[in-house]
């Protein structure tokens, strides 16, 4: 099967450390999960996928369009989520129109979405940002501890969102040192540390 | 590089600012403050004098400008908002050439207000109003290029508040002389001076422009 992405030999130090030392990874589609204790280097890692780290060695080849979701929101305050999202859209060359569906299917109604973002909540800025899963579409998604700050319902439509994009061949990444229950339908686990 | 991503961060900044206007807000408060200080420190006789009057507003321009510029660029770390874009494919290229483009609109209008403190504040008469208004266009269009890069360049750092002053300021020395030998021109009815000043301030912009193409999106790796 060939992969989605694939690093070599990657090597990522911040500081004097070496956070990640000669890695090698093929993405494949599918989920792959990331575990590994505190200061693993698992953000890292998928900061470096993303292209938001530089490699002190090694390679990195990404061809498919890649989105990156951190721990945080990554929305800008003073925008609201709507056009925070539509910003993103346009700026990838997706269409905009499926904003306003997508922040509602995760649950961000009409009048929250027009809101200045840093009047939501941590839980709905998170879900507004997963909205961008069916906004952007894209082959290769890295989702940084995607669980945190989402209440049970959230989290179980994330879960759900994990399996279909999977079943549509893209291949998802997430790093995470929590929720075991992902690791059973993963096609594979990485452990760092 | 691509005009339409350029004008989609231009415009998402505007949009955030008009949200969220503690950059404007912030540079504006600010520069009245530093031309109404300035002028009571030098005296309003010596600030009536076109070059005393060009420098003290160049100055406060040139510390606004850091201080909007330094805003816009908190807010997009504070949510690490500026990570999406950086993700995209030329967010970084634009990132660059959007912000500078937005801060100059914004800074465009921190220099109207400032112009017009400065001609009541310092009681200056102006000989050439229409040069006086290209120089001080030009000066606007001189400024972000050069602190928006210096801002990017100390993005990670710590203590970047300290140093965006400290590393921009030196490096804006030639456009303050510019814009205030250019603005005393203005006002003492040299037109060829006034002209001549404004193209120098022009040359410093797109010098720089190219410079902060060039190097930001490696810096922000």
């Amino acid at each position: 099967m060939n992969s989605t992405a694939s690093l070599r030999g990657a090597t990522v130090v911040l500081g004097d450390r070496a956070v990640i030392r000669d890695l090698d990874l093929d993405l494949m589609p599918g989920v792959t999960v990331i575990r590994g204790p505190n200061a693993s280097g698992k953000t890292t890692l998928l900061r470096a996928i993303a292209g938001l780290v530089p490699f002190a060695r090694g390679e990195r080849d990404v061809p498919v369009p890649t989105l990156f979701l951190g721990q945080r929101a990554q929305l800008l305050r003073g925008l609201s989520a709507r056009d925070n999202l539509r910003f993103l859209a346009a700026f990838r060359g997706a269409s905009p129109d499926r904003v306003g569906p997508a922040l509602a299917a995760w649950g961000i109604s009409a009048r929250d979405a027009s809101r200045p973002v840093e009047t939501l909540s941590a839980g709905q800025r998170r879900r507004a940002a997963l909205a961008r899963l069916d906004v952007e579409r894209c082959d290769l998604v890295l989702l940084d501890e995607p669980f945190g700050e989402l209440d049970d319902q959230a989290a179980t439509a994330l879960a759900q969102k994990i399996r279909i994009l999977a079943g549509e061949r893209r291949t998802i990444v997430i790093a995470t040192h929590g929720h075991p229950e992902l690791d059973p339908s993963a096609n594979r686990v990485v452990r760092l540390g | 590089m691509s005009l339409r991503r350029i004008g989609l961060v231009a415009r998402r900044e505007v949009r955030a600012e008009r949200g969220q206007p503690d950059g404007l807000v912030s540079a504006v408060t600010f520069v009245a403050v530093l031309i109404l200080v300035e002028s009571l420190a030098v005296g309003p006789l010596a600030a009536s004098r076109p070059a005393v009057a060009g420098a003290l507003f160049w100055i406060a321009m040139a510390f606004a400008a850091i201080l909007a510029t330094s805003r816009s660029f908190e807010r997009e770390l504070e949510d690490d908002a500026l990570d999406a874009v950086l993700a995209l494919p030329g967010g970084r290229d634009a990132i660059y050439a959007g912000k500078a483009l937005a801060l100059t609109a914004l800074i465009g209008l921190v220099a109207i207000v400032g112009g017009a403190l400065s001609l009541l504040l310092l009681s200056l008469d102006v000989a050439l109003p229409g040069h006086l208004v290209l120089v001080t266009i030009a000066g606007v269009l001189g400024l972000p290029p050069v602190i928006v890069l210096f801002v990017v360049l100390a993005l990670r750092l710590r203590s970047r508040g300290a140093l965006v002053p400290i590393l921009a300021l030196p490096v804006l020395v030639p456009q303050l002389v510019a814009a205030t030998n250019g603005t005393a021109a203005a006002a003492s009815g040299d037109a060829a001076g006034a002209i001549a000043w404004a193209g120098l301030l022009v040359a410093f912009a797109l010098v720089y422009s190219v410079l902060g193409l060039t190097i930001v999106p490696a810096a922000l790796e």
